[in-house]
């Protein structure tokens, strides 16, 4: 399996307003998640989801084509990176997203869980987040 | 390999939840009859939470004299935690947000 996860998506809106969902601290938690976020560089975010924590660095900004950031979740050592990528098309705009460095997770997905309840913690949140989903679409 | 599908299926019943955590405990695994006897529920209904769990690839049923003996086996499990999986549904569910946002805000 890749272990970079790229998405191609394209959406008839303009850029700019691609830009601002994607950057500014009201619009990211209102659709993402709730964000303490501003797109400068070297900017120290925090984005919170319930009992969890992901946070990050913001490492490059050109806007409204790029945004990267690191995405650091919890206290897991893995240090990943999200890349955004911005462009404008005749209809809207065209966004590309990409996630990597999971290579960086020292411990085996079998070994985390048969190590720790954080394993159930994990699979019941999915859990939830799949029953929430499945419920929606009946 | 069950899909993801039935595993969520299968790990969404609470008791179900419970047999998996009690056999998580025990290697060599438990026959039927023990399992049943830590439920109020009566042992069908137990066979038919064992079925299911065997179906979505996370029990081993093995018979031994008279006794069926259940093993759990939770490498299914890491299709779940694999982060790269995890990731990936995460990022299709927000970016269908997005899109919803945006048609939101547009109007």
């Amino acid at each position: 399996m890749s272990k970079r996860i790229e998405r191609t998506i394209h959406y008839p809106h303009p850029i700019d307003r691609v830009w601002h969902a994607i950057s500014d601290a009201a619009q990211i938690s209102e659709w993402f998640i709730a964000a303490d976020f501003r797109a400068e560089v070297g900017f120290h975010y925090t984005f919170t989801h319930e009992s969890t924590i992901v946070r990050g660095e913001v490492l490059e900004v050109d806007p409204p084509r790029l945004l990267v950031y690191t995405w650091v979740v919890g206290d897991n050592p893995a240090r990943t990176t999200v890349r955004w990528r911005l462009q404008a098309t005749n209809a809207g705009t065209e966004l590309h997203l990409e996630h990597w460095g999971f290579e960086q997770d020292p411990a085996s997905a079998v070994a985390m869980f048969e190590a720790s309840t954080k394993g159930w913690e994990a699979v019941t949140a999915e859990l939830a987040t799949y029953l929430d989903r499945s419920h929606a679409q009946h | 390999m069950p899909s993801t599908d039935t595993l969520f299926r299968a790990l969404a019943d609470p008791t179900r939840r419970e047999i998996l955590e009690l056999l998580a405990d025990r290697s060599d695994g438990l026959p039927i009859t023990e399992i049943s006897a830590h439920f109020k529920v009566s042992r069908q209904a137990v066979t038919k939470h064992l079925q299911v769990l065997r179906r979505a690839g996370l029990l081993t049923v093995t018979t031994e004299g008279r006794e069926r003996h259940c093993t759990v086996n939770l490498r299914p499990l890491k299709k779940i935690h694999d982060w790269v999986a995890v990731y990936q549904r995460f990022w299709d569910r927000k970016l269908a947000d997005l899109g919803q946002f945006l048609n939101r805000k547009n109007r």
